[in-house]
């Protein structure tokens, strides 16, 4: 692994999440069109990042406690203590 | 002030499901949900208009949750281990699976990765899957991680790259023994 590996996989977590600057972007971006190895890897963290999101979407809010604070939008005063 | 307050209403599958994570016990993550959205109701009035709703809401849940944590000893944060390096995509190359010629998504299926990601997320300690959830699930930026946990930005990303690194070792255990294959030498 060449310094521009090194380089690159230092700043994988912070490219993946959209933390760098245009700068640093286009610098990482360039590195990952010269080396397949390493836009791999961070092709694979990506899609983890997203497997992880889209495994823990699936759990909505039960309709009793959306029903809940809906009323408490809504209502004034909330029924705090009678409801919980 | 009531039609102020339905502006929070439509953050509660988001404080349910990571209060789930959190908690790991639906009636729990119910109990949590409620009492932040009544803290939210009680200091409505300190909550600035045109700032990220969300990210308040879940300062407020995070906030309660760690109150109620208070009882027990409050877990100690490991010091950074540099000696843990650990990444699916690699364990995987080491074993001689052909990754390079392979996309994420097929290696996640292949090896049913997708599977038990809840169950590995559950199980890591609460600093890390607390700074896992509000990143990766919540998409939250590291700065409303760090002003959310009152903690530093430097904290937010080492506690989320160990927690992503923990989260890839549970998964991989969970995936069962990998089957042993020869390394091709010199391959990517």
């Amino acid at each position: 692994m060449g310094d521009h590996c090194e380089q690159a996989m230092r700043k994988l977590s912070v490219y993946i999440d959209r933390e760098l600057s245009d700068a640093e972007v286009r610098r990482v971006k360039a590195h990952l069109d010269d080396c397949p190895p390493c836009e791999k890897v961070f092709d694979f963290q990506a899609e983890m990042k997203r497997l992880v999101r889209k495994e823990c979407c699936t759990d909505d809010a039960p309709a009793r406690l959306r029903d809940w604070v809906r009323q408490l939008a809504t209502e004034n005063p909330p029924a705090r203590d009678r409801e919980v | 002030m009531s039609s102020d307050f339905s502006l929070f209403e439509r953050h509660v599958d988001a404080l349910y499901r990571s209060a789930l994570r959190l908690t790991r016990k639906p009636e729990d993550a119910e109990d949590l949900v409620q009492e932040t959205y009544l803290r939210a109701y009680r200091y409505r009035n300190r909550f600035k208009p045109g700032t990220n709703e969300k990210a308040w809401l879940f300062t407020i849940m995070t906030n309660v949750f760690r109150n109620r944590l208070r009882q027990r000893p409050a877990p100690t944060e490991p010091l950074d281990q540099p000696g843990t390096d650990f990444s699916i995509y690699d364990q995987l190359r080491r074993e001689g699976m052909p990754v390079h010629l392979m996309s994420p998504e097929e290696i996640i299926v292949e090896r049913g990765f997708g599977d038990e990601v809840k169950h590995a997320l559950e199980e890591l300690p609460l600093p890390m899957r607390m700074v896992v959830v509000l990143v990766d699930v919540e998409d939250f930026s590291y700065k409303e991680v760090a002003s959310i946990l009152g903690i530093k930005i430097g904290t937010v990303m080492s506690r989320l790259h160990r927690g992503r690194q923990a989260l890839q070792k549970k998964l991989w255990e969970y995936s069962g023994r990998p089957r042993a294959r020869p390394v091709a030498v010199g391959a990517n």
